[in-house]
């Protein structure tokens, strides 16, 4: 187990965690104005062509934006219970959670991917195959193309988080996750958490337009 | 030094997770049946409203940011305050501007 010692810049492991936190609130902060620049250019959108939009947004596969938005809430909670292993050092449930957090992603990039399936044989594809259906102006392309920046973007940021996951367990093998250290378990679990809060914003802007 | 990672204003505990985890999904099934409710312009009110609700729960409870204020708050809400900044400062021009929407 590695000494529990602060690193040589800081004076206690409790000022080392809480500039951890920080570091990782200040990168929330850069992606909540990312994000947001996005989700702005929608409104603007969504705005100038309401029904173009509407009928657009009638193709998105409903059930898979449903199921995903539960999987991240559920994997947020499972983080968080994690968190709490980790403070009570119950190993055991902590690798358990882990685990269970890492499924809950892993399911949701694999439902993406089938929905970027379905969405591609639907012919809704812009630049690749994109069709207009009856009902259709020029710009309901434009809902496509932002559902096609922002849900990449989206499954990039959440495969990291996987990544971070994972890596954690590897922490918790080497046993470098104690009660009296485990800061970065909840900063990655500050990540995770905002994640999933860009995807509750996603799912009312793509899958409950229009219906 | 051994630390606490609960916040001083709060002992969370996994009950109070899910619950928080409950209401959650109890949200979102309210956010999808208003969709069918046909709220017209107001269903973006409604469904972005119950987004910014859950957003609040999770930035509280599952990102513990629960307790006093302090520099976690402050680092939290500044990319909340800058975002006012950028969506303020640029309806200025799609507000006003002419010829807007194309058609």
């Amino acid at each position: 187990m590695r000494s529990l010692r602060p690193e040589m810049q800081y004076a206690t492991l409790a000022q080392q965690r809480e500039t951890a936190q920080l570091g990782m609130l200040g990168f929330i902060a850069t992606e909540t104005l990312f994000f947001g620049a996005l989700i702005f250019t929608y409104f603007i959108y969504r705005n100038a062509y309401p029904h173009e939009f509407a009928a657009a947004a009638k193709d998105a596969v409903l059930w898979c934006g449903s199921v995903n938005i539960g999987l991240l809430l559920t994997s947020s909670l499972t983080m968080v219970l994690a968190i709490d292993a980790a403070a009570e050092g119950r190993r055991r449930a902590l690798v358990f959670w882990l685990f269970a957090t890492v499924f809950l992603g892993i399911v949701f990039i694999c439902i993406k991917g089938f929905e970027w399936y379905l969405d591609y044989r639907d012919q809704v594809v812009p630049a690749v195959n994109f069709v207009f259906k009856p009902g259709e102006g020029p710009a309901s392309e434009l809902f496509w193309v932002f559902y096609f920046i922002a849900t990449p973007l989206h499954a990039l940021h959440l495969t990291i988080g996987i990544a971070l996951v994972l890596y954690m367990l590897t922490r918790v093998r080497r046993g470098e996750l104690t009660p009296a250290y485990y800061a970065p378990l909840e900063v990655v679990g500050l990540y995770w958490s905002f994640v999933d809060t860009v995807w509750v914003f996603l799912y009312p802007a793509i899958y409950l337009v229009g219906r | 030094m051994k630390y606490s990672g609960k916040n001083a204003g709060g002992q969370s505990s996994a009950f109070v997770f899910i619950i928080a985890w409950l209401v959650l999904l109890l949200l979102t099934g309210i956010s999808l049946l208003s969709s069918y409710l046909h709220l017209g312009t107001f269903a973006p009110v409604v469904e972005f409203g119950i987004a910014a609700t859950q957003a609040a729960i999770i930035f509280v409870l599952f990102m513990r940011l629960k307790g006093p204020p302090s520099l976690n708050w402050l680092f939290a809400g500044a990319g909340f305050f800058w975002l006012l900044l950028l969506y303020g400062i640029s309806m200025t021009d799609y507000a006003t501007r002419r010829g807007w929407p194309l058609h």
